[in-house]
């Protein structure tokens, strides 16, 4: 192993939904690797299969069945507050020694709702008013599995409603159907996606040549400061020169103004650059939002193992390429 | 009807006889062979041909996706002496990057409990 390297992680903010962190001293290779992976590789819980018994809805039996498969299966292990990784818990459903399916490999969903049923429980300005089936409706015969319908209870308890919206029905409509979630990944379909953004940014390394500099005029350096639309330049008060705002990394995102603009203030043209911006090769700035599935950081470990794993079947499978 | 199984992009057919991993000896270049990885795309391609390219011993390392709709890829790999056989390379490329790899898992893992740590985030997670 002559060729490792030894990346390091550096966590920017952190909450279950939304995570920024840092990662360096590896390539863009690695960076694009854990971002690939995350959108489409690392398995989550999805609606695959629906068994419909009745549905008088407007809505045909398939626009429902894609509408529920849209919906994030939230699997939250027994003593914990996380959105869990599935991985381990569940089996992928082909893999699974089953007949058919079993708790293993699936999460049986059953919904009924009738219209005049539920509409003797509404209040008088509701009533015949369209009711609104939602993810709430759907019963799983899973204690840690669930839809996923806020972020946390606060959210749920500050909004109006109830769940994500599935069909409205009407007097004398129901709808009665069980749904088997399995596990999946987003190569399949991207409803088993966990992600709703990951991305990295390279890291901007900044550069001022103070000896450059120092040739201008306070009126020049404040005018190289202003045509920076991000601001990512001030003056430096102690010794009278420009210097970067200390959060430029964040700020930072188009530069070719200051590039532009800085070549009018040469005295030759040959001369070096004032400030250079570049993108880093080995800094990446790393954005995980999840559906709402499973925790942000949840996300990236389980990326990480799903890149494990993969990386051990193919030295195996290299090695029995050797063998023959 | 004409539809493509819905696990074409990913899952082996192994009923067709489909294995992971075809190496095929470059008939007119010395110490040099095509891999073809089936079902993987760039996320393993460019990952395998960049830890490629850092070890001296490899001349040259390519990948080729032929298409979004084709599940493989070719990776080529020329080493500079007969000595070093491409799949010599590549194993030790596959073992340094999940070598890396652990690596990163027990960064993050430390990183996330540190940010923990020193951010009292009691009842968040
Ligand atoms: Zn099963």
């Amino acid at each position: 192993m002559p060729h490792q390297r030894f990346p390091k992680v550096q966590i920017l903010q952190m909450a279950p939904h939304e995570m920024r962190f840092i990662l360096s001293e590896t390539d863009t290779s690695v960076a694009n690797t854990l971002r690939r992976i995350m959108i489409a590789e690392v398995p989550t819980l999805a609606i695959d299969l629906v068994e419909f018994h009745e549905n008088s809805s407007v809505l045909n039996d398939e626009y429902i069945a894609h509408r529920l498969g849209l919906i994030p299966i939230r699997y939250q292990p027994v003593d914990s507050l996380k959105g869990g990784d599935c991985n381990g818990a569940f089996l992928p459903h082909r893999e699974c020694v089953c007949y058919e399916r079993c708790p293993r490999c699936s999460v049986e969903f059953e919904l009924d709702v009738t219209f005049d049923d539920a509409n003797t429980f509404r209040s008088e300005e509701e009533l015949m008013a369209p009711l609104t089936i939602t993810s709430k409706d759907l019963k799983s015969n899973n204690d840690t599995v669930a839809p996923a319908h806020f972020l946390s209870q606060d959210e749920q308890d500050e909004s109006q409603d109830a769940g994500v919206a599935i069909v409205k029905i009407g007097p004398g409509q129901r709808l009665k159907l069980k749904a088997i979630a399995r596990m999946g990944i987003a190569k399949e379909h991207s409803k088993w996606c966990p992600v709703a953004i990951a991305t990295y940014r390279f890291w901007p390394n900044i550069t001022i040549n103070e000896e450059q500099i120092a040739t201008l005029s306070m009126e020049q350096k404040q005018e190289i400061i202003d045509v920076c639309p991000d601001r990512i330049l001030e003056i430096d008060n102690v010794t009278g020169s420009i210097k970067a705002h200390d959060d430029a990394w964040d700020m930072c995102t188009y530069t070719e103004d200051l590039q532009e603009f800085q070549q009018t203030m040469k005295k030759r043209k040959e001369d070096d650059d004032f400030v250079t911006v570049e993108a880093s090769e080995d800094r990446f700035i790393f954005t995980v939002e999840s559906t709402g599935v499973m925790d942000a950081e949840e996300i990236v470990m389980s990326g990480l193992r799903v890149l494990k794993d993969r990386l051990n079947f193919l030295a195996q499978e290299v090695e029995n390429l050797k063998d023959m | 009807m004409n539809a493509p199984e819905r696990t074409a992009s990913f899952l082996l057919d192994e009923d067709s006889g489909e294995v992971k991993i075809v190496y095929s000896d470059d008939t007119k270049v010395t110490n040099a062979g095509t891999f073809r990885f089936n079902k993987e795309d760039h996320t393993i391609g460019n990952l395998f041909r960049m830890q490629l390219l850092r070890d001296p011993s490899v001349r040259f390392a390519g990948y080729l996706h032929p298409h979004p709709l084709v599940y493989y890829i070719n990776l080529k790999i020329q080493t500079n002496n007969s000595t070093v056989a491409p799949v010599e390379v590549l194993s030790s490329a596959i073992e340094d990057l999940a070598n890396e790899t652990d690596h990163l898992i027990t960064q993050f893992q430390e990183a996330t409990d540190n940010w923990k740590r020193e951010n009292d985030t009691e009842g968040q997670f």
